[in-house]
């Protein structure tokens, strides 16, 4: 190891107080490092310091303080200088144990030294193995971005990145600009006080991106396939609707494949290039903004309502047809109805949302507009209005015509709309002349893959069916994101919006597609981990092509050869660590986080032997939620047990079990994982981290069984960052149950 | 009432909002045809605000005189955005309402429900008032004029015909009136058993209350029946008309006396002590009116002693100063209390409600001044402000049906439906 390294131990905040110094120093000489202590490390002169030693040739510092994730600009040394952060303060300080009847306050202050020693010895061990990140850079990096679509959103994302500099390709479909956006008659409200209808804008948006020289326009025009990665994309552009052999193919599995070959099943890819193929004439951009919009969702299923058999029943999206082809002179009498689900429940028709209840009360305006004596009824189950439009809201209830009521719309014969649970208190029977279903949004993504990419992973976003066909996004954190670095979604696409909406969300976009590119260039991930100059390097030589870790990635980053080894697009990837978490080989890892490091880290912590009441429980905690909450938990003085040790991980996919075995080797009595909610509505950060975790935490429990030890000696829990006051008793509840185990019987071999 | 059941057959129903299918409860569905004018008009007569309801309900819960069985006037806001008149107008509930402008002033989307009950209640007096020309003519502000000069020409016409013929001057001398006050106003025959001044008045007031009477008795039988057939009432037995004066009508008009729902209302709490003096006034009028009556059209016939003015000290005229000032004073509270409320809570000032606190302002200070003149002995004056005393009575007795005035029937009969309703009757 080149590292020249140096150990600090900040005794304010109560550590120097909580702690046995000389315990600390002893664990310090175990692993050959001498302790220089400080009242306040963060401070001036605590920095001056250890900035004195890094200028005496230090270049690895161990700060014992605080956590990681507060104090990260004062002890920021330079990009030459690598940082651990031993987590003393929260992680044994703070959530120390109190002197109670069983326990006095001696005992209690050993354990709590024993435990700041373990993270003492730990943050050395980091120190002496961590190495400093090397940016990954492109032999050379293109800068243009690829919008997809030319309605609103793409129109919008356009002219944003050509406002920030940026070159811009937009493709349309259609054979001319704008979208669904040319078909309306009026648009909604957009400024005080929200009352009336303005006349549509798409004109003027589709000329400001004609005018543009920073803009190329292609109407016609699909994508056959993008290869490639952020920075470095190879995309072949096709006319519409034709074929090409250069069509993204889809994937085929190992099952799929053997099927093809026995001759049942037809290949799905005949006459396409295969996807690692790169078309040399393709064109190279550097990110990808995803505009295609949406479609009508069909409505034909409620055949209560007639739809398709009645023509009396129109979608609105025909409505909006017939205001635009001035066809509502004899439209008298229109009943809107927003929720299809008769008696069975009071749901919107699918894919319907506030866009959707906006359209009714513009399109009864229109009705209104054009007949004086017209009547519209808006028969809702929900009436969704936010923000200012609350206010066009109130402005259409006004009009005398209007009639508004929740309702359920038990069928629609001829020209009668059958309602009942009304807020009149009465059945209805509703005379119309039109009866007009909210047809909701369904993203173009539901049905095709529309990306198009060549990618090992397949054609189209992954898991479309966990949100209905949208692209997923880690929507609650993250909702520009697709699980494609470089590919960012906007407008109805990604969400059912309005044009506003989809304006800002455009915006946004294109920030996004910037971001990308930017971060190509500088070699740093984007988000979640944004800035982090670290990525996952392989020793090839080692490889057996278990194809582990390009299936597993979350994000697509690996692609293959023919023989499956693994071909990394590190422009693609976020760096989360579950290629090197799957890898049996363990033949992948970052410069400051690898098998080697953590494992080395799990070593250092001291086993007690023969002491049945003293085992050592390790627990790996996501950093993105089960850190913060066990900071917040140790803040509110919440007690976690001492025998824990803690080991922050970037994200659980990251765990490789490896360190399992090592800790169960090295004598410790149980291991934890920490981590994100899996499932439907899963928290993960990296989206299939935890989940995968959790099924090599299955697999590993079988192999203990195997080796005659309890199974339940490892664990995984779920915890939100919202958590902090349930984590202890996750924790206790955990070491608990190790303790009524025995110590781990293959302790001192 | 099996009187008003007749005359409602004669008249045929006044009812049709239904379909006359049934759902599966047995209960007529709704079929909707909303009335585009009557949303007009209610917003024209101060329900401008009603399309702001989002039936949040919260009137209904701050409405003192709402029921859990019937509580209102939430329904009653959706039923008239939705113009549904036919509905409304056969609605019990609108007339139970006392205006007390709690639900108004609580009203988060500033909808004021009590002013578009108070529109949907000046049109039912329309709705209802028969003949009904003369009824739309008292509800239309343009037509003020006429409606002051109608009463003012059939008095003049009257004098006019009282004085062909009579060589004495018509404006007597003090003394003159002094003796016989305005006993002499339509002249003097000899004609010992009705004096000519009693025949002109009753000539002039009996036909104009009759058509009151006979006009509320038409209103509240269709009333009735639209409301029985509202609730979906169809007794098999029905209350015999003495039932129905002591069993519904005589607790009505008791509690009406006594005030008790006037006393829930907390946002206007004060109304009651203007309320209740200006209906004591009125009761006390009546029976001076009718003392008076009996003195000099029956007594006086045989002692001619009893014709002239009463005594200051008689005690029904003392009776009739009192009312007389408590109808002045509390017409002035309510007139200070709508003048607040519009200032305030933002009620809307309606020609519906200020017509009636005017004309009985007319008929309270004319009556006074009449007295006043009479007694400081200004003849001239006394008789022109007398005319428009009889002009501001006839509009009253002439104009009932029509006008805000109504409510003293319609809310009665309303209240004696809502008994009747609740009773064994229909239960």
């Amino acid at each position: 190891m080149s590292n020249t390294i140096a150990t600090y131990l900040c005794t304010g905040c109560g550590i120097g107080d909580a702690l046995d110094m000389d315990a600390m120093n002893e664990a310090a000489g175990e692993v050959s490092a001498e302790i220089k202590t400080s009242e306040a490390l963060c401070q001036a002169a605590g920095r001056e310091m250890i900035q004195a030693d890094i200028d005496g040739g230090v270049n690895s510092v161990a700060i014992c303080a605080c956590s990681i994730r507060v104090m990260q600009q004062e002890f920021n040394f330079g990009d030459t200088v690598s940082v651990s952060r031993g987590n003393i303060r929260e992680g044994a300080v703070w959530c120390a144990e109190k002197p109670s009847e069983s326990r006095d306050e001696a005992t209690c202050k050993e354990f709590t030294s024993m435990a700041a020693g373990d993270i003492l010895r730990m943050c050395v061990t980091q120190a002496q193995k961590t190495a400093l990140p090397e940016p990954f850079q492109l032999e050379t990096i293109n800068m243009e971005i690829l919008v997809m679509g030319g309605g609103i959103a793409g129109l919008t994302a356009a002219t944003e990145a050509a406002k920030a500099g940026y070159s811009v390709t937009i493709i349309e479909k259609a054979d001319k600009l704008g979208g669904k956006a040319l078909g309306w008659t009026k648009q909604f409200p957009t400024k005080a006080p929200y009352q009336d209808l303005e006349e549509p804008t798409i004109g003027a948006m589709i000329a400001e991106v004609e005018a543009d020289t920073n803009i190329t326009v292609k109407t016609s025009t699909e994508v056959a396939r993008i290869g490639g990665a952020p920075g470095d994309f190879d995309v072949t552009l096709k006319a519409a609707g034709e074929t090409s052999e250069w069509t993204a193919p889809v994937k085929v599995g190992v099952d799929d494949q053997d099927r093809i070959e026995k001759g049942d099943m037809d290949d799905p890819n005949v006459g396409l290039k295969p996807y690692g193929e790169v078309n040399p004439d393709a064109q190279k951009f550097g990110s990808v903004i995803l505009a295609t919009g949406w479609v009508p969702a069909d409505v034909s299923e409620y055949t209560h309502l007639g739809y398709g058999a009645n023509d009396k029943v129109v979608t609105n999206a025909e409505f909006e047809k017939m205001a635009k082809e001035g066809k509502l002179g004899g439209v008298n009498s229109v009943a809107f109805v927003m929720s299809p689900g008769g008696e069975e429940h009071d749901q919107d028709f699918p894919y319907a949302n506030s866009v959707t209840s906006m359209v009714a009360l513009k399109q009864a305006k229109y009705l209104r507009e054009a007949n004086a004596d017209s009547k519209a009824y808006i028969l809702y189950q929900h009436m969704r209005t936010p923000g200012h439009l609350e206010l066009f809201y109130k402005g259409v209830q006004q009009d005398d015509g209007i009639f508004f009521t929740k309702a359920t719309v038990t069928g629609v014969e001829d020209g009668t709309v059958h309602a009942k649970d009304t807020l009149l208190g009465e059945d209805l029977d509703i005379d119309v002349d039109l009866v007009v279903l909210a047809a909701g949004m369904r993203p173009t993504t539901a049905d095709e893959p529309t990306i198009n990419m060549a990618y090992r992973q397949g054609n189209g976003f992954l898991d479309l069916d966990l949100f209905d066909g949208y692209a997923d996004s880690h929507f609650i954190c993250f909702p520009y994101e697709t699980r494609r670095t470089g590919i960012y979604t906007c407008g109805g696409v990604r969400k059912a919006m309005n044009m506003e909406e989809t304006v800002d969300d455009a915006t946004g976009a294109a920030l996004k597609a910037i971001q990308a590119m930017v971060s190509a260039d500088r070699g740093v991930a984007v988000h979640p981990r944004s800035g982090d100059a670290s990525y996952p390097e392989f020793f090839m030589q080692r490889c057996t092509q278990c194809k582990r870790c390009t299936e597993e990635c979350p994000f697509g980053a690996l692609d293959d050869d023919a023989k499956g080894t693994p071909l990394p697009n590190p422009t693609r990837c976020r760096r989360c660590g579950t290629c090197m978490g799957a890898c049996p080989e363990r033949i992948i890892g970052f410069k400051d986080y690898n098998i080697d490091l953590i494992g080395s880290m799990i070593k250092a912590i001291e086993v007690p032997e023969d002491e049945d009441d003293q085992l050592r429980i390790l627990v790996l905690a996501c950093e993105n939620d089960a850190v913060p909450a066990l900071d917040m938990a140790a803040a509110r003085g919440h007690y976690i047990n001492n025998l824990a040790r803690v080991i922050p991980v970037r994200c659980l996919g990251s765990v490789n079990m490896a360190w399992i075995k090592d800790a169960l080797s090295v004598g410790l009595d149980g291991a934890l994982l920490l981590g994100c909610a899996h499932g439907d509505d899963y928290q993960c950060h990296f989206v299939k981290g935890s989940e995968i975790a959790d099924k090599r935490m299955e697999n590993i429990g079988d192999t203990l069984s195997t080796l005659g030890l309890e199974p339940e000696r490892c664990g995984t829990r779920s915890v939100a960052i919202t958590d902090y006051n349930k984590i202890p008793d996750v924790i206790n509840e955990f070491v608990e149950e190790i303790l009524e185990m025995g110590p781990n019987p293959f302790k001192g071999f | 009432m099996p009187g008003l059941q007749v005359l409602q057959n004669k008249l045929g129903p006044a009812f049709s909002g239904y379909t006359g299918k049934t759902n599966r409860y047995g209960r007529e569905k709704m079929r909707v045809d909303p009335d585009l004018h009557f949303i007009k008009y209610m917003k024209s007569a101060g329900g401008d605000t009603l399309k702001k309801c989002f039936q949040c309900a919260t009137c209904s819960v701050m409405c003192p005189l709402s029921t859990d069985e019937n509580p209102f006037p939430r329904k009653q806001m959706v039923f008239a955005q939705w113009g549904m008149k036919e509905q409304l107008i056969a609605d019990p509930e609108v007339l139970l309402c006392h205006n007390c402008g709690d639900c108004t002033a609580y009203c988060p989307r500033g909808a004021k429900p009590g002013d578009v009950l108070g529109s949907i209640r000046a049109y039912m007096y329309t709705h209802y008032g028969w003949p009904n020309g003369l009824a739309k003519m008292v509800s239309e502000p343009k037509m003020l004029p006429m409606t002051i000069a109608l009463p003012a020409i059939i008095i003049t016409l009257m004098l006019f015909i009282s004085q062909m013929g009579s060589h004495d001057a018509w404006i007597p001398t003090v003394q003159g009136l002094k003796d016989h006050g305005f006993g002499s106003f339509f002249g003097h025959w000899d004609f010992k058993w009705l004096s000519k001044n009693v025949a002109f008045i009753d000539a002039i007031m009996l036909p104009a209350v009759g058509l009151a009477v006979f006009s509320l008795f038409k209103g509240v039988s269709n009333m009735w029946s639209a409301m029985e057939k509202r609730c979906d009432i169809n007794p098999s037995f029905r209350p015999s008309a003495k039932q129905f004066v002591t069993e519904f009508l005589v607790p009505s008009v008791k509690e009406i006396i006594a005030h008790n729902r006037f006393r829930e209302c907390t946002e206007n709490a004060d109304r009651v002590r203007g309320h209740r003096p200006l209906m004591y006034a009125f009761i006390g009028l009546a029976i001076v009116t009718a003392y008076s009556a009996f003195k000099q059209d029956v007594l006086g016939a045989f002692i001619p002693s009893m014709h002239g003015p009463l005594s200051l000290i008689d005690p029904f005229k003392i009776l009739a100063n009192v009312s007389a000032i408590a109808m002045i004073v509390g017409v002035g509270i309510l007139w200070g209390n709508r003048a607040a409320a519009e200032e305030k809570n933002g009620v809307t000032p309606t020609y519906f409600d200020w017509f009636l606190l005017y004309e009985i302002m007319a008929v309270g200070v004319t009556g006074i001044s009449a007295e006043l003149t009479r007694l400081i002995g200004i003849p001239p004056l006394a008789y022109a402000v007398y005319y428009l005393h009889l002009v501001s009575i006839l509009m009253l007795f002439l104009y009932l049906p029509y006008t805000k005035f109504a409510h003293l029937v319609y809310r009665t009969f309303a209240m004696a439906f809502e008994r009747y309703r609740n009773s064994s009757f229909v239960k």
